[in-house]
């Protein structure tokens, strides 16, 4: 017999006391104040006999309910001999989890597994399966189960130090597959890794290892860790006398498992290879702090940049890349006519000589100045209220924005003549009505914003701007009603903006002034946000990145597009070319033209490089800057036994020295038996016969 | 600011004031000097057989000499320094003196109620001693267990530093009454009216031996005796080891056994302690701390009225 709680035993030792009660009575151990003795003392003492034990019979009933309370609540059961027999026989399925993050390559943490694994490997039985699965935040099985030794050593001796952050999650769960694949009666996993806290903290509460299964831990951390680390960079754009300058500063950050003295250590920038500046800091034990670099003047074309710190145990969280590309500015050509050029667009230019992410390059023509190649290099055009357009500058702008540029157009006062109407019809939503006045009223307001739209999603949060100060005396109204791509409404209903695709590009047409002619919509604060917004949204802008992070997937064709400079008309439609990217280690991967999207999964630390195939090293050719889940750099470690208690608990006991080890366990076996439900009816039957039998004798007494 | 600084601590001194002398208990004995007079005023007034009868010695403050007043008030040392008639003014006039003696043993620090015997005392000394005020007494206090711990001497003006003495006593250590008696004896000059205020655990011989001292100088001494109804009824059901708060000692008793003999010694005791002091005149009487402090000082008065008529 065997009880789930033998702790519970202790309390039958209660039966003393009623022993103690009926034999002895004596005075309480407590003791009881008085002011004086001197009257008690004065009293001859008496010897008093000690109590006889006069009612054995109730004194038996009471001693046997409190042994059968004990018992029941030590949850007594009879243990299986053939569930636990079972677990000590027969040959092993054993799984190997290594670890393979990058901060296993903290000091010499990853040769240490593979050397734990090896030897392991060799103490394996002659019937024995294992698998080895190297994982970090993914996990991949390096073969599948085998008694073939040889082959087990050779697949951990292959494995290389990953990008990736620790994630125990997917290669407990690779393990749970394999072992539920086995026909073997004994399983186990040995997890080698240095239990970082960072890869607990993720999915692991749904992975729950089978029945029986020793889960056995071969810690790989150390007591004193010691980490500086890169945990991120900022990178200011600006110019000054007509070059683009860049300011960078970095977040370094001191990990330490103990308090100690400061840490003195250098860091440098490194644009293209050179070193441009280095400098010292001294940092107290987990303490951050930030470092600013002097303004450095951007090259010309694309430029690789790193900033690096001295090298420490774990010298993969010391660099930080990014990849500074030109072209970052938006072109903008305003086309205006007559003699109040200066007032239309006077608020215009202003609003976009501002702005710096990204930076505006806007230049004002008269349209009759407008020729074919003004467009080649242009992101939006801006007709401004403009009172007559050709047809012929008409299908100019429609193949433009059919090509994906951006058109606004800007309907006001001048844009009434008939033949303006008839240009521009095919890129309006509906055909032009009359101009609404709502002077008399002291001027309309914008009642309705689509919020969704990325014009106006940054005035979404409260106290972002404020569109209801601004008055619109005048405006234009189409015909008919516009259902689609109705991005603002007047509040009589009239569309403001409306969008509409054509081709790869947008047009945007405003219907009333962007001066102060019609509206005093330029005095309000939120015109300068709500220009850029419209520039950028015309011009279908995304930013580009620096730089990325390790296990993001990079749409190749978009990041071209965005970062390089078109080359010419074909390529933003769509690649007629193969792509060629070399990864950091070297890696070539050839991404082939037939390809709908090229995707490339980020893997490494460092810059991939793409290019046209077929062309050499000295042409044209773009960089992604790739960084690691600075996240990893935190080595603060996870009680071992945490982790196996959560993967192993519900069909196991406790953790043992080694693991956990699982079988028909206790409580169920016990559960199913329920004898404390007997015992305890027991003790209560006789506890009833006890009342009875007291107060009856109790009651002869008197 | 000192204004509402002053209010403060006005108040907070009303507060303490009441804390031992509750309004209730001299309403109750403000009846009973009506009912009773003769009771009162001889408690208050009358009954203070003061060697100074008429003139307080207490001085207060000079005032300039107006016409109509009696020129052997003229203070003439003054005259001398200043050459202008200045009067002395004193105090109101004083009857007697009153001190207080309060057992402050560790057998005073029992309670089986919450209250111990020691609260019950002060609050009993308190209640006296502003009682006193009230009748221009001078009041004193002598807080005592081997030996004096506290001795304010008598005067008119001591009463806050007697209430505050008394707010601050605590039992420390075991009795002794021979003494810090005799002491007390030798210190007070004057005669007056004399207090103890005590659980009186000694053989009454003793205690009478202790308190001849103060009777035989001329004061009028008056014994309260005060008790726990625990130590008078001995209600205690379990055998334990009884713990003596004065010596320490524990002995292993069963009250069932020893109840009924205890409850006639301490009657014995009272009595001999009734007769024993009652033949010295020396008023005597037992206060349970059950009881209402009122009650307790209505009891007091009552037999204080018995030994007037007597005198």
């Amino acid at each position: 017999m065997s009880f789930l709680a033998p702790l519970f035993l202790l309390g039958a030792l209660a039966i003393a006391i009623p022993v103690i009660i009926h034999l002895t009575h004596r005075e309480k151990k407590d003791v009881v104040p008085f002011p004086s003795l001197m009257f008690l003392r004065k009293i001859p003492y008496r010897s008093v006999r000690r109590q006889k034990l006069r009612h054995l019979f109730l004194f038996a009933l009471r001693s046997l309910a409190l042994l059968l309370i004990a018992l029941a609540f030590a949850r007594p059961f009879f243990e299986s001999f053939s569930a636990s027999a079972a677990s000590s026989l027969g040959p092993r399925e054993v799984v190997f989890l290594i670890d393979h993050s990058y901060s296993m390559g903290y000091e010499d943490r990853l040769s240490r597994a593979k050397a734990e694994v090896e030897g392991r490997i060799q103490s394996l039985g002659g019937e024995d399966l294992a698998s080895v699965i190297v994982f970090s935040d993914r996990a991949e099985v390096l073969n599948q189960p085998t008694s073939d030794k040889e082959a087990l050593e050779a697949a951990v001796a292959g494995i290389q130090l990953s990008a990736r952050p620790t994630g125990f999650g997917p290669g407990l769960k690779l393990a749970k597959r394999i072992l539920d694949d086995s026909e073997l009666s004994r399983k186990e996993v040995v997890l080698v890794t240095d239990f970082q806290r960072l890869g607990f903290e993720g999915d692991d509460d749904d992975v729950w290892l089978p029945a029986g299964t020793v889960l056995t831990p071969a810690d790989l951390s150390s007591p004193e860790t010691e980490n500086l680390s890169l945990t991120s960079v900022s990178l200011e754009r600006d110019e000054a006398s007509g070059r683009e300058r860049l300011t960078a500063s970095a977040r370094v950050t001191r990990k330490a498992a103990a308090d100690g003295a400061p840490l003195a250590s250098r860091i440098s920038l490194v644009i293209d290879g050179r070193a441009l500046q280095t400098k010292p800091l001294e940092l107290e034990p987990n303490t951050s702090a930030t470092i600013g670099f002097d303004p450095v003047t951007v090259p010309a074309g694309e430029a690789r940049g790193t900033i690096r710190l001295e090298q420490d145990a774990l010298p993969s969280d010391n660099v930080y890349h990014f990849v500074l590309s030109p072209g970052q500015a938006l072109s903008v050509l305003n086309f205006e006519e007559g003699a109040r050029r200066i007032r239309r667009s006077f608020y215009v230019e202003r609003a976009l000589e501002i702005g710096d992410r990204p930076s505006f390059r806007t230049e004002s023509k008269m349209l009759s100045q407008l020729r074919a190649s003004d467009l080649s290099a242009t992101d939006v055009v801006i007709l401004n209220d403009v009172p007559s357009l050709g047809e012929a500058q008409a299908k100019l702008f429609s193949e433009f924005v059919e090509k994906g540029g951006g058109l606004v157009l800007v309907l006001g006062e001048g844009s009434s003549r008939n033949s303006f109407t008839e240009a521009v019809g095919p890129l309006l939503p509906a055909a032009l009505g009359g101009v609404v006045d709502r002077a008399r009223d002291w001027g309309g307001t914008l009642s309705y914003l689509d919020y969704g739209s990325p014009v106006f999603e940054v005035f979404n949060a409260p106290h972002s701007g404020d569109f209801s100060g601004a008055k619109f005396f005048r405006y234009r109204a189409f015909e008919s009603p516009v259902s689609e791509g109705v991005l603002a409404r007047y509040d009589d209903g009239v569309p403001a903006l409306v969008e509409r695709r054509l081709g790869s590009g947008r047009v945007l047409v405003w219907t009333s002034t962007l001066d102060t002619f019609w509206n005093d919509l330029a005095r309000q604060p939120v015109f300068l946000p709500f220009m850029h917004q419209l520039v950028k949204h015309a011009a279908s802008y995304a930013e580009a990145s620096s730089w990325h992070t390790v296990g993001e997937v990079l749409d190749v064709d978009r990041y071209l597009a965005m970062v390089l400079e078109r080359e010419s008309e074909d390529d933003a439609s769509g690649r007629s070319f193969d792509l060629v990217i070399t990864s950091p280690s070297s890696r070539k991967i050839i991404l082939p033209r037939t390809e709908a999207r090229a995707l490339l999964p980020l893997e490494e630390q460092g810059f991939y490089d793409i290019r046209r195939a077929g062309t050499g090293a000295g042409a044209s050719s773009s960089s992604v800057a790739v960084n690691l889940d600075t996240a990893e750099s935190d080595l603060s470690r996870l009680d071992p036994e945490e982790l196996v208690a959560s993967v192993t608990f519900r069909e196991t006991g406790a953790p043992g020295s080694g693991g956990a080890v699982a079988g028909d366990s206790r409580e169920a076996q016990e559960g199913r038996q329920g004898y404390w439900w007997f015992l305890l009816s027991g003790a209560l039957l006789l506890l009833a016969s006890e009342t009875l039998l007291s107060n009856r004798l109790s009651m002869a007494g008197r | 600011m000192a204004r509402r600084s002053d209010r403060v601590d006005s108040a907070s001194e009303s507060d303490r004031r009441f804390r031992f002398v509750d309004p209730h208990v001299l309403a109750r004995i403000s009846n009973l000097s009506l009912l009773a007079r003769s009771v009162v005023e001889g408690f208050i007034s009358g009954l203070h057989r003061s060697t100074y009868l008429g003139r307080s010695v207490d001085f207060a403050e000079h005032r300039a000499y107006m016409p109509g007043d009696d020129i052997r008030r003229i203070d003439w040392r003054l005259f001398a320094r200043t050459d202008r008639f200045y009067v002395k003014e004193f105090e109101a006039d004083t009857n007697t003196s009153f001190t207080l003696l309060l057992d402050v043993s560790r057998s005073m620090s029992f309670g089986s109620e919450g209250l111990t015997k020691l609260d019950y005392a002060r609050f009993l000394a308190a209640s006296l001693a502003f009682f006193s005020q009230k009748q221009r007494d001078r009041i004193g206090l002598v807080t005592f267990d081997e030996d004096i711990v506290e001795f304010v001497p008598p005067s008119a003006k001591h009463l806050e530093i007697v209430l505050h003495t008394i707010d601050r006593v605590t039992s420390q250590k075991p009795s002794d009454y021979r003494r810090p008696l005799l002491k007390v004896a030798e210190a007070i000059r004057r005669r007056g009216i004399v207090v103890l205020i005590s659980d009186l655990y000694d053989e009454p011989e003793a205690i009478l031996d202790a308190v001849k001292g103060l009777r035989y100088k001329g004061n009028d001494l008056i014994v309260f005796h005060v008790l726990d109804p625990a130590e008078l009824k001995f209600p205690y059901a379990e055998a334990a080891s009884y713990q003596d708060l004065e010596t320490g000692e524990a002995v292993p008793i069963i009250p069932d056994y020893l109840r009924d003999e205890y409850r006639s010694l301490v009657q014995k005791h009272v009595e001999k302690l009734t007769r024993s002091l009652g033949d010295n005149q020396i008023d005597y009487s037992l206060l349970d701390t059950s009881m209402p402090l009122d009650y307790a000082l209505f009891h007091y008065l009552a037999s204080r009225e018995r030994l007037t008529r007597t005198r």
